[in-house]
């Protein structure tokens, strides 16, 4: 992004949705279209009430044009969201959810809300799956150490979230660590 | 010229909106110089025109086409904009919204000499249709579309006069006067250059028959007398308004398939909007709702389950914008007032309780005390009123209402959620607090009253300046000390800008903007209660003073001092106070014939602007009967009037009835406009 070089720290969550928005979803086309060449591939032909999939920034300019309707991924129902809140709420592991779930929730959540079913069911379970991750990478964090951070199953927002700081503490720590190492070798 | 019959009457040799709207788009796509002026809208300043501006934008922008919105206040401002339009090559399709109908588009005075790519397209709700851009044919006649709501079809008559006098321009003179159909600028001439032609072929009767015995084709006198009567009558039957902007883009979007809750929203503020301000009839209004009453229960169906009081409606979700169709009262604004307020600046109770005396206002609380509602619980917002009385409201209404002769209290009408935004907001409030905002918006000072104001709250004695909202809302507090001094700081800075920007062209992008954006509509609501209070102050000055003068066959008032006279300056305004009268005294005033036609309670209201030291003048007809309306027939008589005595004016908005006039000619005009009314 064109921030100036002081406030670039990490990625900013735009970026990670464009990023996301790459991956291939599922629509219910209202209109027709013959096989087109994109620069990131050619998709295509649209044919109602035939579904095909094509990459989410399509879906979403074409849902705001109202041309087709959005079909949520299979992950992105109260069902599942329930089931891995309580998985998430239970175990002291993060719970395994796609990697891009946050990005790809949210542009399918504000472009298309009534293509979702029971999307402030959906919203609030969202909500609070990213508060009950990030009380644990706040106690993961602790385990920080000058070599490795190790959190598994972690998503694409909350890694970028922590970057900027685990990088810094990563390298004082490793300072720290030097410095010890010196002291240590020095003494004897 | 291609008149477009509505899809019921198309068929595949006569194209409809569908048709026209695919062209549209092809020209688009097809044209090398495409950029954002290829599509221009030019739109009159009233709510049913930004209505359907703003749907007609939604469907082109879903289209991918580039487009410009331009407002357009008056006839001298289009013909400006004409002339700046004639320099854009990119052009190819012009639309004017609620303007234009009774132009003579394909004349050299307008858009006659533009390229032939050039398509303009007419969607205008007023009457009567210019019957050259109707019918006219040829090269330059069929660029002209006007899209046509299926009276045309009923114009045979007229079509075929029409067409007679066109094909047979004889003598020099009626060349020359059928060449003048044209409507030049400053005046809408139309019926003064065809009462000067009827004249010409008396005069020249005997001309004209030695010229028979020449030209054997030529038409017979008699024929071409009958020809012209049909065209005068068509024109001189006074101005009415029929199927708003707003319907016809709605049915445009119907045929694309393209129909949703927000267009479907903005169809039904049109259609609110002409019922409100007396244009169309209660007859019209029914056959309108009655379409939309069928889309709104198909786009919206409501989840099993849920107990529809029409009353209590709540947003069921957060995301809940869908649109429910209740029973409105007529009280303006009522859910936002206390009932005491709502019911005592409603035009209709006003008139049947006589609000204007000190009686009047006991007969009100009467009536209210009668339905079991305590002079406290009146007082009080309806908000805060209690629920159990919110919901016997309307059936106390309906019991004792009357008593006093207030019959038709409700009309059927919708609602609409915003989900946890906002409170729902019913579609006359919406119509209310964005016609006030194309109003008044800016360019006359107005305090709002802020709430807590009365009865000794915390905000006792201070009003606020009224703002648009802006972004920085810290502008917007109120300011409960010294009003006028935060004022004149604002008014400064403000005054800035002001002179870039000309202020109707700033209210018309403010009540844009709100169209669609809740929360600015609702802070309108407060300007629409100010415009409505000073309206009842000056009202009932008015009648108190008892200042209208009885002419043979009409009512002039002339507003020339008072505290709210700039208020009053603007036609939009003027026009609201001149219904407001009507509807007031329409059950202890008789009818006149004014020219033509049936009974009405004509009234012509004056103000004077003492900035430009001229008189706004407004000529409305109220009907006999409430929900009835009549056509106006103050356009011609204005022109007739204003050509008798050489006053100087000017016509500045598309309504004919609207006149600007010098302050020394006033006198002269109206005793011109008595005559009129005589000898017509």
């Amino acid at each position: 992004m064109a921030l100036p070089q002081p406030l670039r720290t990490s990625v900013s969550p735009q970026e990670l949705e464009l990023i996301a928005s790459e991956q291939l979803v599922e629509i219910l086309p209202l209109i027709t279209m013959e096989k087109t060449a994109f620069i990131s591939g050619a998709y295509g032909p649209l044919r109602p009430p035939a579904k095909c999939r094509i990459p989410l920034w399509m879906a979403v300019n074409l849902k705001v044009k109202k041309k087709c309707h959005i079909i949520p991924p299979d992950w992105l129902n109260v069902e599942f969201l329930q089931e891995r809140l309580s998985r998430e709420t239970s175990y002291p592991e993060f719970s395994q959810m796609p990697f891009r779930f946050a990005e790809i929730a949210k542009a399918i959540l504000d472009a298309a809300p009534d293509d979702v079913q029971n999307a402030e069911k959906v919203r609030s379970l969202l909500k609070d799956l990213r508060e009950a991750r990030q009380a644990k990478s706040r106690e993961g964090l602790a385990k920080l150490d000058h070599s490795e951070l190790s959190l598994p199953n972690l998503c694409s927002m909350e890694i970028n979230e922590l970057r900027p700081f685990f990088i810094h503490a990563m390298g004082v720590l490793t300072q720290l660590s030097r410095e010890e190492q010196n002291g240590a070798a020095e003494e004897p | 010229m291609v008149y477009l019959a509505p899809p019921q009457l198309a068929s595949a040799a006569r194209p409809s909106y569908g048709e026209a709207y695919s062209n549209v788009l092809a020209r688009h796509r097809r044209s090398p110089l495409t950029s954002a002026s290829s599509v221009i809208l030019l739109v009159a300043p009233d709510v049913d025109a930004l209505c359907a501006a703003r749907m007609l934008a939604e469907l082109l922008s879903q289209d991918d086409v580039m487009h410009r919105i331009i407002p357009v206040s008056g006839i001298a401002e289009l013909e400006a904009m004409k002339d700046e339009l004639a320099t854009y090559n990119e052009l190819h399709t012009l639309i004017l919204i609620n303007m234009g109908a009774i132009l003579d588009l394909p004349s050299p005075t307008w858009f006659g000499e533009f390229s032939t790519e050039l398509t303009v397209h007419v969607v205008d709700s007023n009457r009567p249709q210019n019957l050259g851009s109707l019918f006219g044919g040829g090269d330059i006649g069929d660029r002209i579309v006007v899209w046509d709501d299926g009276e045309a079809e009923n114009m045979e008559e007229e079509r075929r006069a029409w067409e007679a006098l066109e094909a047979q321009p004889d003598s020099d003179e009626e060349s020359v006067s059928s060449s003048e159909d044209e409507v030049p600028f400053q005046s809408q001439d139309v019926v003064s250059e065809s009462s000067r032609k009827r004249k010409v072929p008396i005069d020249n009767g005997h001309s004209k028959t030695k010229r028979q015995k020449v030209n054997p084709n030529q038409m017979s006198r008699d024929e071409r007398l009958h020809h012209q009567s049909v065209v005068d009558k068509h024109y001189a039957r006074g101005s009415w308004y029929s199927q708003s902007a707003s319907a016809t883009i709605y049915i445009l979007a119907t045929i694309l398939e393209r129909a949703d809750r927000d267009l479907l929203w903005l169809a039904i503020l049109g259609l609110t909007y002409q019922y409100i301000s007396s244009r169309i009839s209660r007859d019209a209004y029914d056959k309108f709702h009655s379409i939309y009453y069928d889309e709104v229960t198909r786009l919206n169906p409501l989840p099993p389950g849920t107990k529809s009081t029409a009353d209590a409606i709540t947003a069921l979700s957060p995301d809940d914008l869908s649109i429910r169709a209740t029973e409105e009262f007529r009280f303006t604004l009522f859910r936002h007032w206390t009932l005491y307020d709502a019911m005592f600046h409603s035009s209709y109770v006003a008139g049947k309780l006589g609000i204007w005396k000190e009686r009047g206002r006991k007969r009100l609380t009467g009536l209210l005390a009668k339905m079991g509602f305590s002079i406290p619980q009146t007082q009080q917002l309806y908000t805060h009123m209690d629920l159990d009385l919110k919901h016997q409201l309307r059936v106390k209404l309906d019991a004792i209402a009357p008593e006093y002769g207030l019959v038709e209290l409700t009309y059927p009408s919708f609602i609409r959620c915003f989900g946890y935004r906002a409170p729902p907001l019913s579609a006359a409030d919406a119509v209310e607090a964005t016609s006030a905002l194309l109003d008044i918006a800016g360019g006359v000072r107005i305090e709002v009253e802020v709430e807590g104001a009365r009865h000794g709250g915390e905000w006792f004695g201070g009003g606020r300046v009224w703002k648009t909202r802006r972004d920085d809302s810290a502008k917007a507090m109120p300011s409960d000390n010294d009003v006028t001094q935060g004022g004149r700081e604002e008014d400064g800075l403000v005054a800035e800008e002001r002179t870039e920007v000309p202020w109707w062209m700033r209210n018309f992008w403010a009540a844009y903007d709100a169209l669609t954006d809740i929360h600015s509509l609702r802070d309108a609501l407060s300007l629409s209660m100010s415009l409505h209070r000073a309206i009842i102050r000056q009202g009932t000055t008015i009648i108190d003073k008892q200042d209208i003068r009885t002419m043979r066959s009409h009512r002039v008032v002339v507003l020339s001092q008072g505290p709210d006279l700039a208020l009053f300056a603007h036609p939009g305004v003027l026009s609201r106070l001149a219904h407001w009268l009507i509807d007031a005294l329409r059950d202890k005033l008789p009818g006149t014939k004014f020219t033509q036609g049936k009974k009405s309670l004509p009234f012509v209201l004056a103000c004077l602007n003492e900035s430009t030291s001229t008189y706004i003048v407004v000529g409305v007809m109220g009907a006999l009967e409430f929900g009835d309306v009549r056509k106006n027939e103050f356009g011609l008589a204005f022109i007739n009037a204003k050509d008798r005595c050489n006053a100087r004016s000017s016509h500045n908005s598309f309504n004919t009835s609207v006149l600007e006039i010098d302050r020394e000619d006033l006198k002269m005009f109206l005793e011109a406009l008595c005559e009129v009314g005589e000898g017509y």
